[in-house]
Protein backbone atom coordinates (compact mmCIF):
# COMPACT_ATOMS: atom_id res chain seq x y z
CA UNK A 1 0.00 0.00 0.00
CA UNK A 2 1.80 3.33 -1.11
CA UNK A 3 1.98 6.06 1.11
CA UNK A 4 1.82 9.92 1.28
CA UNK A 5 5.26 10.16 1.21
CA UNK A 6 5.75 7.36 -2.13
CA UNK A 7 3.33 9.64 -3.84
CA UNK A 8 5.30 12.37 -3.03
CA UNK A 9 8.52 10.64 -4.27
CA UNK A 10 6.87 9.55 -7.68
CA UNK A 11 5.94 12.99 -8.51
CA UNK A 12 9.38 14.50 -7.89
CA UNK A 13 10.59 11.92 -9.87
CA UNK A 14 8.26 12.50 -12.51
CA UNK A 15 9.14 16.17 -12.36
CA UNK A 16 12.90 15.95 -12.40
CA UNK A 17 12.36 13.43 -15.73
CA UNK A 18 9.96 16.08 -17.50
CA UNK A 19 12.78 19.24 -16.15
CA UNK A 20 14.76 20.46 -19.43
CA UNK A 21 18.16 18.33 -20.00
CA UNK A 22 20.26 21.31 -19.91
CA UNK A 23 23.63 19.64 -20.31
CA UNK A 24 25.76 19.81 -23.13
CA UNK A 25 24.86 17.26 -25.64
CA UNK A 26 28.15 15.06 -25.42
CA UNK A 27 27.33 14.94 -21.25
CA UNK A 28 23.54 13.15 -22.36
CA UNK A 29 25.09 11.30 -24.92
CA UNK A 30 27.89 9.94 -22.62
CA UNK A 31 25.20 9.41 -19.75
CA UNK A 32 27.82 11.06 -17.74
CA UNK A 33 25.42 11.57 -14.56
CA UNK A 34 25.86 13.32 -11.09
CA UNK A 35 29.09 15.03 -12.45
CA UNK A 36 30.61 18.16 -11.42
CA UNK A 37 31.79 20.30 -14.97
CA UNK A 38 35.36 22.60 -14.59
CA UNK A 39 36.36 24.78 -17.29
CA UNK A 40 40.02 24.57 -17.23
CA UNK A 41 41.44 27.20 -19.79
CA UNK A 42 41.37 29.29 -22.32
CA UNK A 43 44.10 31.15 -19.57
CA UNK A 44 45.35 28.73 -17.80
CA UNK A 45 48.89 29.38 -15.87
CA UNK A 46 50.77 26.36 -17.80
CA UNK A 47 49.18 26.92 -21.36
CA UNK A 48 51.12 29.44 -23.15
CA UNK A 49 48.15 29.48 -26.07
CA UNK A 50 43.93 29.32 -25.43
CA UNK A 51 42.92 26.34 -25.57
CA UNK A 52 39.94 25.10 -23.27
CA UNK A 53 38.70 22.24 -21.66
CA UNK A 54 34.79 21.29 -20.11
CA UNK A 55 36.68 18.98 -17.40
CA UNK A 56 33.28 16.17 -16.55
CA UNK A 57 34.50 15.53 -12.30
CA UNK A 58 33.29 13.13 -10.17
CA UNK A 59 35.12 13.78 -6.69
CA UNK A 60 38.33 14.54 -7.94
CA UNK A 61 38.14 11.98 -10.57
CA UNK A 62 38.13 13.05 -14.30
CA UNK A 63 35.23 11.04 -16.34
CA UNK A 64 35.71 13.41 -19.07
CA UNK A 65 36.43 15.78 -21.39
CA UNK A 66 35.24 18.25 -23.94
CA UNK A 67 37.81 20.11 -25.93
CA UNK A 68 37.69 24.33 -27.24
CA UNK A 69 39.67 25.25 -29.87
CA UNK A 70 39.01 27.97 -32.14
CA UNK A 71 40.20 31.07 -30.13
CA UNK A 72 42.94 32.64 -32.35
CA UNK A 73 42.18 30.69 -35.64
CA UNK A 74 43.91 32.97 -38.13
CA UNK A 75 43.21 31.22 -41.70
CA UNK A 76 46.89 31.30 -42.88
CA UNK A 77 45.53 28.50 -45.54
CA UNK A 78 43.17 31.06 -46.89
CA UNK A 79 46.02 33.72 -47.54
CA UNK A 80 47.47 30.80 -50.57
CA UNK A 81 44.87 31.99 -52.49
CA UNK A 82 46.49 36.39 -52.49
CA UNK A 83 50.29 35.28 -52.60
CA UNK A 84 52.74 34.20 -55.13
CA UNK A 85 53.23 30.59 -54.72
CA UNK A 86 56.62 31.01 -53.76
CA UNK A 87 56.67 33.60 -51.61
CA UNK A 88 53.98 31.42 -49.60
CA UNK A 89 57.01 29.96 -47.89
CA UNK A 90 57.17 33.00 -45.53
CA UNK A 91 53.56 32.92 -44.57
CA UNK A 92 54.06 28.97 -44.07
CA UNK A 93 56.60 29.21 -41.86
CA UNK A 94 54.59 31.79 -39.57
CA UNK A 95 52.43 28.84 -39.13
CA UNK A 96 54.56 28.57 -35.89
CA UNK A 97 57.23 30.03 -33.81
CA UNK A 98 58.59 26.52 -32.75
CA UNK A 99 58.83 24.35 -35.53
CA UNK A 100 58.43 27.22 -38.51
CA UNK A 101 61.24 25.67 -40.37
CA UNK A 102 59.37 22.71 -41.24
CA UNK A 103 56.22 24.20 -41.85
CA UNK A 104 58.20 25.98 -44.62
CA UNK A 105 60.21 23.28 -45.89
CA UNK A 106 56.80 20.93 -45.46
CA UNK A 107 55.32 23.72 -47.88
CA UNK A 108 58.62 23.24 -50.21
CA UNK A 109 58.24 19.88 -50.47
CA UNK A 110 54.74 19.44 -51.56
CA UNK A 111 54.93 22.42 -54.02
CA UNK A 112 58.23 20.30 -55.01
CA UNK A 113 56.28 17.35 -55.80
CA UNK A 114 53.31 18.83 -57.49
CA UNK A 115 56.37 20.82 -59.83
CA UNK A 116 58.86 17.62 -59.87
CA UNK A 117 61.48 19.20 -58.46
CA UNK A 118 64.43 17.57 -57.31
CA UNK A 119 66.50 19.37 -54.56
CA UNK A 120 70.08 19.18 -54.95
CA UNK A 121 72.40 16.93 -52.34
CA UNK A 122 73.53 19.58 -50.63
CA UNK A 123 70.20 21.32 -50.20
CA UNK A 124 68.64 18.12 -48.97
CA UNK A 125 71.29 17.50 -46.20
CA UNK A 126 70.98 21.35 -45.26
CA UNK A 127 67.31 20.17 -44.83
CA UNK A 128 68.01 17.79 -42.70
CA UNK A 129 70.06 19.61 -40.56
CA UNK A 130 67.69 22.08 -39.47
CA UNK A 131 64.71 20.01 -39.02
CA UNK A 132 66.87 18.37 -36.20
CA UNK A 133 67.60 21.49 -34.77
CA UNK A 134 64.65 22.66 -34.67
CA UNK A 135 63.68 19.01 -33.27
CA UNK A 136 66.00 19.67 -30.36
CA UNK A 137 65.05 23.16 -29.30
CA UNK A 138 61.13 22.66 -29.48
CA UNK A 139 61.75 19.25 -27.02
CA UNK A 140 64.29 21.28 -24.80
CA UNK A 141 61.58 23.72 -24.55
CA UNK A 142 58.76 20.96 -23.89
CA UNK A 143 61.34 20.08 -20.98
CA UNK A 144 61.57 23.40 -19.62
CA UNK A 145 57.47 23.85 -20.33
CA UNK A 146 56.88 19.95 -18.56
CA UNK A 147 59.45 21.05 -15.41
CA UNK A 148 57.43 24.41 -14.74
CA UNK A 149 54.25 22.70 -14.99
CA UNK A 150 54.95 20.42 -11.70
CA UNK A 151 56.88 22.92 -10.05
CA UNK A 152 60.65 22.12 -10.60
CA UNK A 153 61.81 25.73 -11.68
CA UNK A 154 65.45 25.22 -11.70
CA UNK A 155 65.20 22.21 -14.33
CA UNK A 156 62.97 24.66 -15.93
CA UNK A 157 65.61 27.05 -16.43
CA UNK A 158 67.89 25.04 -16.94
CA UNK A 159 66.77 23.39 -19.72
CA UNK A 160 65.94 26.88 -21.83
CA UNK A 161 69.88 27.95 -20.99
CA UNK A 162 70.83 24.84 -22.69
CA UNK A 163 68.35 25.66 -25.55
CA UNK A 164 70.14 28.86 -26.12
CA UNK A 165 72.91 27.72 -27.36
CA UNK A 166 70.76 25.35 -29.90
CA UNK A 167 69.08 28.44 -30.58
CA UNK A 168 72.33 30.18 -31.41
CA UNK A 169 73.48 27.49 -33.91
CA UNK A 170 69.86 27.90 -35.81
CA UNK A 171 70.78 32.24 -36.18
CA UNK A 172 74.86 31.64 -37.38
CA UNK A 173 73.57 28.69 -39.93
CA UNK A 174 70.29 29.89 -40.85
CA UNK A 175 70.27 33.13 -40.05
CA UNK A 176 67.19 33.50 -37.57
CA UNK A 177 66.53 32.68 -34.46
CA UNK A 178 62.79 31.60 -34.30
CA UNK A 179 61.70 31.88 -38.05
CA UNK A 180 64.80 30.78 -39.54
CA UNK A 181 63.76 31.85 -43.36
CA UNK A 182 65.72 29.41 -45.04
CA UNK A 183 63.53 27.29 -46.93
CA UNK A 184 62.37 28.00 -50.06
CA UNK A 185 61.14 26.09 -53.01
CA UNK A 186 64.01 24.11 -54.86
CA UNK A 187 65.93 24.31 -52.03
CA UNK A 188 67.37 26.53 -49.38
CA UNK A 189 68.22 29.90 -49.30
CA UNK A 190 71.42 29.86 -46.89
CA UNK A 191 74.77 27.48 -47.35
CA UNK A 192 77.01 27.66 -44.13
CA UNK A 193 80.45 26.45 -44.97
CA UNK A 194 81.53 23.19 -43.30
CA UNK A 195 83.82 25.14 -41.14
CA UNK A 196 80.76 26.97 -39.97
CA UNK A 197 78.67 23.40 -39.63
CA UNK A 198 81.60 22.13 -37.77
CA UNK A 199 82.17 24.66 -35.56
CA UNK A 200 78.61 24.76 -34.55
CA UNK A 201 78.79 21.61 -33.54
CA UNK A 202 81.79 21.53 -31.03
CA UNK A 203 79.42 24.90 -30.08
CA UNK A 204 77.13 22.76 -29.00
CA UNK A 205 79.06 20.19 -26.99
CA UNK A 206 77.93 22.14 -23.64
CA UNK A 207 74.57 21.97 -24.36
CA UNK A 208 74.71 18.22 -24.88
CA UNK A 209 76.65 17.39 -21.31
CA UNK A 210 74.42 19.85 -19.55
CA UNK A 211 70.92 18.08 -21.58
CA UNK A 212 72.63 14.55 -20.45
CA UNK A 213 72.66 15.76 -17.03
CA UNK A 214 69.09 17.00 -17.01
CA UNK A 215 67.83 13.63 -18.57
CA UNK A 216 68.90 12.01 -15.57
CA UNK A 217 66.92 14.46 -13.55
CA UNK A 218 63.85 14.51 -15.41
CA UNK A 219 63.89 10.51 -15.47
CA UNK A 220 65.25 9.67 -12.34
CA UNK A 221 63.94 12.26 -9.55
CA UNK A 222 61.45 11.00 -7.16
CA UNK A 223 59.47 14.36 -7.65
CA UNK A 224 59.38 14.02 -11.12
CA UNK A 225 59.10 10.38 -11.35
CA UNK A 226 55.87 11.18 -8.93
CA UNK A 227 54.11 13.56 -10.93
CA UNK A 228 54.48 11.27 -14.16
CA UNK A 229 54.50 7.58 -13.86
CA UNK A 230 51.34 6.17 -13.73
CA UNK A 231 49.49 9.17 -14.85
CA UNK A 232 47.49 9.89 -18.56
CA UNK A 233 48.02 6.54 -19.32
CA UNK A 234 47.19 5.90 -23.54
CA UNK A 235 47.26 2.08 -24.07
CA UNK A 236 48.91 1.27 -27.44
CA UNK A 237 45.57 0.31 -29.49
CA UNK A 238 43.39 3.38 -28.22
CA UNK A 239 46.77 5.79 -29.50
CA UNK A 240 46.45 4.14 -33.22
CA UNK A 241 42.35 3.88 -32.90
CA UNK A 242 42.08 7.47 -31.88
CA UNK A 243 44.85 9.24 -34.64
CA UNK A 244 47.63 9.83 -32.14
CA UNK A 245 50.91 10.94 -33.84
CA UNK A 246 54.55 11.26 -32.68
CA UNK A 247 55.63 11.42 -29.37
CA UNK A 248 52.26 10.61 -28.73
CA UNK A 249 51.86 7.60 -30.23
CA UNK A 250 55.06 6.19 -30.12
CA UNK A 251 55.40 6.80 -26.15
CA UNK A 252 52.75 4.00 -26.16
CA UNK A 253 54.64 1.88 -27.94
CA UNK A 254 53.67 2.07 -31.70
CA UNK A 255 56.71 2.55 -33.97
CA UNK A 256 55.79 5.47 -35.90
CA UNK A 257 58.25 7.80 -37.81
CA UNK A 258 57.51 9.66 -40.39
CA UNK A 259 61.05 10.43 -40.92
CA UNK A 260 61.44 6.42 -42.13
CA UNK A 261 59.64 7.15 -45.65
CA UNK A 262 63.18 8.95 -46.52
CA UNK A 263 62.09 12.34 -47.30
CA UNK A 264 65.22 14.89 -47.43
CA UNK A 265 68.08 13.08 -46.66
CA UNK A 266 66.46 10.88 -43.94
CA UNK A 267 66.68 7.91 -46.15
CA UNK A 268 70.52 7.70 -46.01
CA UNK A 269 71.45 8.13 -42.47
CA UNK A 270 70.49 6.00 -40.28
CA UNK A 271 68.92 6.23 -37.19
CA UNK A 272 66.39 4.31 -34.71
CA UNK A 273 62.59 4.89 -34.53
CA UNK A 274 62.46 6.11 -30.56
CA UNK A 275 59.57 4.02 -28.61
CA UNK A 276 58.42 3.66 -24.95
CA UNK A 277 55.57 1.08 -23.71
CA UNK A 278 53.86 2.27 -20.68
CA UNK A 279 52.03 4.75 -22.75
CA UNK A 280 52.28 7.05 -19.51
CA UNK A 281 53.18 11.18 -19.11
CA UNK A 282 56.67 9.59 -18.38
CA UNK A 283 57.23 7.71 -21.39
CA UNK A 284 56.06 10.55 -23.53
CA UNK A 285 58.93 12.69 -21.69
CA UNK A 286 60.88 9.58 -22.09
CA UNK A 287 60.42 9.67 -26.06
CA UNK A 288 61.13 13.33 -26.00
CA UNK A 289 64.24 13.46 -23.82
CA UNK A 290 66.14 10.48 -26.12
CA UNK A 291 64.64 12.06 -29.27
CA UNK A 292 67.08 15.45 -27.94
CA UNK A 293 70.52 13.28 -28.28
CA UNK A 294 68.90 11.53 -31.14
CA UNK A 295 68.69 14.60 -33.36
CA UNK A 296 72.33 15.55 -32.26
CA UNK A 297 73.48 12.71 -33.30
CA UNK A 298 72.08 12.81 -36.62
CA UNK A 299 73.16 16.22 -37.07
CA UNK A 300 76.56 15.04 -36.36
CA UNK A 301 76.40 12.74 -39.23
CA UNK A 302 74.97 15.31 -41.44
CA UNK A 303 78.10 16.93 -40.79
CA UNK A 304 80.25 14.34 -41.30
CA UNK A 305 78.88 13.45 -44.83
CA UNK A 306 77.87 16.71 -46.34
CA UNK A 307 77.78 16.57 -50.13
CA UNK A 308 79.33 19.53 -51.66
CA UNK A 309 77.45 21.46 -54.61
CA UNK A 310 74.17 24.10 -55.23
CA UNK A 311 71.35 24.30 -52.26
CA UNK A 312 68.96 24.89 -54.72
CA UNK A 313 67.24 24.79 -58.28
CA UNK A 314 65.70 27.92 -59.88
CA UNK A 315 61.91 28.14 -59.86
CA UNK A 316 60.57 29.97 -62.48
CA UNK A 317 57.35 29.86 -64.31
CA UNK A 318 53.62 29.07 -63.89
CA UNK A 319 52.93 25.72 -61.75
CA UNK A 320 50.76 22.80 -63.64
CA UNK A 321 47.32 22.11 -62.50
CA UNK A 322 47.35 19.40 -60.19
CA UNK A 323 48.01 18.73 -56.49
CA UNK A 324 50.40 17.00 -53.92
CA UNK A 325 50.30 15.46 -50.89
CA UNK A 326 53.87 15.65 -48.49
CA UNK A 327 54.51 14.13 -45.26
CA UNK A 328 56.90 15.16 -42.90
CA UNK A 329 58.16 13.83 -38.93
CA UNK A 330 57.77 17.87 -36.98
CA UNK A 331 58.65 17.52 -33.32
CA UNK A 332 55.32 16.94 -32.21
CA UNK A 333 54.42 14.24 -34.81
CA UNK A 334 53.41 13.89 -38.28
CA UNK A 335 52.26 17.22 -39.96
CA UNK A 336 50.55 16.29 -43.51
CA UNK A 337 50.68 19.68 -46.21
CA UNK A 338 48.35 19.71 -49.10
CA UNK A 339 48.41 22.03 -51.91
CA UNK A 340 46.17 22.22 -55.02
CA UNK A 341 47.45 24.27 -58.30
CA UNK A 342 44.90 25.46 -60.97
CA UNK A 343 47.56 26.70 -63.26
CA UNK A 344 47.65 30.25 -61.98
CA UNK A 345 50.69 31.46 -59.97
CA UNK A 346 48.34 31.31 -56.56
CA UNK A 347 47.59 28.45 -55.44
CA UNK A 348 43.59 27.06 -54.98
CA UNK A 349 44.42 24.97 -51.49
CA UNK A 350 46.64 24.58 -49.12
CA UNK A 351 46.09 22.54 -46.14
CA UNK A 352 48.05 21.71 -43.34
CA UNK A 353 47.04 18.92 -40.66
CA UNK A 354 49.12 19.82 -37.80
CA UNK A 355 50.10 16.91 -34.92
CA UNK A 356 48.56 18.68 -32.60
CA UNK A 357 45.33 19.38 -34.66
CA UNK A 358 45.20 14.86 -34.27
CA UNK A 359 46.26 14.07 -30.80
CA UNK A 360 43.20 16.02 -29.07
CA UNK A 361 40.99 12.89 -29.36
CA UNK A 362 44.26 11.09 -27.94
CA UNK A 363 44.83 13.95 -25.61
CA UNK A 364 41.00 13.99 -23.92
CA UNK A 365 41.57 9.60 -23.72
CA UNK A 366 44.71 10.32 -21.66
CA UNK A 367 42.76 12.48 -19.05
CA UNK A 368 39.73 10.16 -18.45
CA UNK A 369 40.56 8.14 -15.29
CA UNK A 370 43.07 11.15 -14.08
CA UNK A 371 42.90 13.06 -11.33
CA UNK A 372 41.76 16.66 -11.49
CA UNK A 373 45.76 18.01 -10.05
CA UNK A 374 46.99 15.65 -13.17
CA UNK A 375 45.30 17.36 -16.02
CA UNK A 376 48.08 20.10 -16.64
CA UNK A 377 50.64 17.48 -16.21
CA UNK A 378 48.89 15.44 -19.16
CA UNK A 379 48.15 18.22 -21.41
CA UNK A 380 51.75 19.41 -21.25
CA UNK A 381 53.33 16.27 -21.74
CA UNK A 382 51.57 16.05 -25.48
CA UNK A 383 52.99 19.29 -25.78
CA UNK A 384 50.11 21.13 -27.34
CA UNK A 385 50.96 23.51 -30.12
CA UNK A 386 47.96 25.65 -30.52
CA UNK A 387 49.52 28.28 -32.84
CA UNK A 388 49.83 24.93 -35.85
CA UNK A 389 46.35 24.41 -34.45
CA UNK A 390 44.80 27.57 -35.01
CA UNK A 391 47.08 27.69 -38.46
CA UNK B 1 67.08 10.74 -53.58
CA UNK B 2 64.11 12.05 -51.26
CA UNK B 3 61.62 9.96 -51.33
CA UNK B 4 58.51 11.84 -52.58
CA UNK B 5 54.83 11.19 -51.34
CA UNK B 6 53.27 8.18 -53.00
CA UNK B 7 50.00 9.88 -54.17
CA UNK B 8 47.05 7.32 -53.99
CA UNK B 9 43.49 8.56 -54.21
CA UNK B 10 40.30 6.77 -55.15
CA UNK B 11 37.49 8.72 -56.59
CA UNK B 12 34.01 7.57 -54.93
CA UNK B 13 30.34 8.38 -54.92
CA UNK B 14 29.06 10.35 -51.45
CA UNK B 15 27.07 7.11 -51.09
CA UNK B 16 30.01 4.63 -51.23
CA UNK B 17 31.77 6.76 -48.35
CA UNK B 18 30.48 4.52 -45.24
CA UNK B 19 31.18 0.70 -46.98
CA UNK B 20 34.67 1.99 -48.09
CA UNK B 21 35.22 3.44 -45.06
CA UNK B 22 34.49 0.15 -43.03
CA UNK B 23 36.57 -1.84 -45.24
CA UNK B 24 39.57 0.02 -44.77
CA UNK B 25 39.20 -0.06 -41.04
CA UNK B 26 38.52 -3.67 -41.09
CA UNK B 27 41.77 -3.73 -42.83
CA UNK B 28 43.93 -1.83 -40.40
CA UNK B 29 44.27 1.44 -41.49
CA UNK B 30 42.99 4.81 -39.71
CA UNK B 31 42.30 7.83 -40.27
CA UNK B 32 44.57 10.52 -40.84
CA UNK B 33 42.49 13.39 -42.17
CA UNK B 34 40.07 15.05 -43.64
CA UNK B 35 40.84 17.67 -46.36
CA UNK B 36 37.90 19.44 -47.81
CA UNK B 37 38.65 22.34 -51.14
CA UNK B 38 35.68 24.48 -52.02
CA UNK B 39 34.89 25.68 -55.29
CA UNK B 40 31.73 27.44 -56.95
CA UNK B 41 29.74 24.37 -57.60
CA UNK B 42 30.36 22.76 -54.40
CA UNK B 43 33.25 21.03 -52.07
CA UNK B 44 35.57 18.13 -52.45
CA UNK B 45 36.25 16.04 -49.10
CA UNK B 46 39.15 13.54 -49.54
CA UNK B 47 39.93 11.22 -46.69
CA UNK B 48 43.27 10.04 -45.88
CA UNK B 49 43.88 7.02 -44.33
CA UNK B 50 47.55 5.91 -43.08
CA UNK B 51 48.82 1.98 -42.68
CA UNK B 52 52.26 1.94 -41.33
CA UNK B 53 54.41 4.51 -43.89
CA UNK B 54 51.40 4.27 -46.25
CA UNK B 55 48.44 7.06 -47.04
CA UNK B 56 45.46 6.73 -49.55
CA UNK B 57 42.44 9.00 -49.84
CA UNK B 58 38.94 8.44 -50.32
CA UNK B 59 37.50 11.61 -52.59
CA UNK B 60 34.42 12.80 -53.46
CA UNK B 61 32.00 15.87 -54.75
CA UNK B 62 29.04 16.90 -53.14
CA UNK B 63 26.74 20.19 -53.75
CA UNK B 64 26.07 22.45 -51.95
CA UNK B 65 22.78 21.10 -50.70
CA UNK B 66 23.93 17.35 -50.48
CA UNK B 67 24.49 15.85 -47.02
CA UNK B 68 27.41 13.59 -46.26
CA UNK B 69 27.15 11.04 -43.59
CA UNK B 70 29.59 11.67 -40.75
CA UNK B 71 32.44 8.49 -40.54
CA UNK B 72 32.65 9.01 -36.56
CA UNK B 73 30.54 5.84 -35.93
CA UNK B 74 33.58 3.88 -37.36
CA UNK B 75 36.35 6.37 -36.79
CA UNK B 76 35.33 8.40 -33.80
CA UNK B 77 38.61 10.89 -33.92
CA UNK B 78 37.15 12.08 -37.16
CA UNK B 79 34.69 14.18 -35.02
CA UNK B 80 37.47 16.92 -35.17
CA UNK B 81 37.63 17.10 -38.67
CA UNK B 82 34.65 16.62 -39.49
CA UNK B 83 33.43 19.86 -37.21
CA UNK B 84 36.17 21.91 -38.30
CA UNK B 85 35.03 21.50 -42.06
CA UNK B 86 31.09 22.01 -41.44
CA UNK B 87 32.00 25.47 -39.74
CA UNK B 88 34.40 26.72 -42.18
CA UNK B 89 33.18 25.53 -45.25
CA UNK B 90 29.53 24.87 -44.42
CA UNK B 91 29.53 21.19 -45.77
CA UNK B 92 26.37 19.54 -44.19
CA UNK B 93 28.31 16.74 -42.70
CA UNK B 94 25.70 14.52 -40.63
CA UNK B 95 25.41 12.72 -36.84
CA UNK B 96 29.03 13.60 -36.22
CA UNK B 97 29.88 11.77 -32.80
CA UNK B 98 31.18 14.68 -31.09
CA UNK B 99 28.85 17.81 -32.47
CA UNK B 100 30.73 21.39 -31.51
CA UNK B 101 27.08 22.94 -32.73
CA UNK B 102 29.06 25.66 -35.22
CA UNK B 103 31.70 26.20 -32.18
CA UNK B 104 34.79 25.08 -33.13
CA UNK B 105 36.30 28.14 -34.48
CA UNK B 106 35.06 31.48 -33.41
CA UNK B 107 35.12 33.25 -36.87
CA UNK B 108 33.35 36.54 -37.88
CA UNK B 109 32.16 35.04 -41.15
CA UNK B 110 29.90 32.47 -41.32
CA UNK B 111 32.21 29.29 -43.77
CA UNK B 112 35.13 31.72 -44.23
CA UNK B 113 36.47 29.11 -46.68
CA UNK B 114 33.22 28.21 -48.75
CA UNK B 115 33.15 29.21 -52.46
CA UNK B 116 30.16 27.97 -53.09
CA UNK B 117 27.70 30.41 -55.37
CA UNK B 118 24.07 30.12 -53.82
CA UNK B 119 21.90 32.47 -55.63
CA UNK B 120 18.98 33.42 -53.44
CA UNK B 121 15.51 35.14 -53.91
CA UNK B 122 15.90 39.02 -53.93
CA UNK B 123 15.66 40.21 -50.82
CA UNK B 124 12.20 42.30 -50.49
CA UNK B 125 14.24 45.61 -49.48
CA UNK B 126 15.15 45.51 -53.02
CA UNK B 127 18.80 46.66 -52.86
CA UNK B 128 22.10 45.52 -51.38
Amino acid sequence: MSTREDTRREDTRREDTRREDTRPDHARESNIDGTSIIPFGPQHPVLPEPLHFDLFLRDEKVVGAIPQIGYIHRGLELLVEKRDYTDYVHVAERICGICSFMHGMGYCEAVEGMLGLSVPDRGRWLRTFWCELERAHSHLMWMGLAADAFGFESLFMAAWRARELVIDVAEETAGGRVIFGSAIVGGVSRDPSDETLARCMKALKPARDDIRKLSRVMLQDSTVKHRLEGVGVLSRERAYELGAVGPMLRASGYDYDVRRRGYAAYGEIPFETVVEESGDCMARAAVRIREIEQSFAIMEKVVAGMPAGPVSVPVKGMPPVGECFARLEQPRGEVIYYVKSNGSRNLERFRVRTPTFANVPAMVEAMRGSSLADVPTIILTIDPCISCTER
Amino acid sequence: MTEKEVQVVDEIEVGRLLPEVDALRSAGWRIIQVLCVSSAEGCELSYSFGLALAMKSLRFRVAPDVAVPSITALFPAAFLYENEIRDLFGVRIERIGADWMGKVYDVAGDKPFSKVTVIGPRSEGGGV
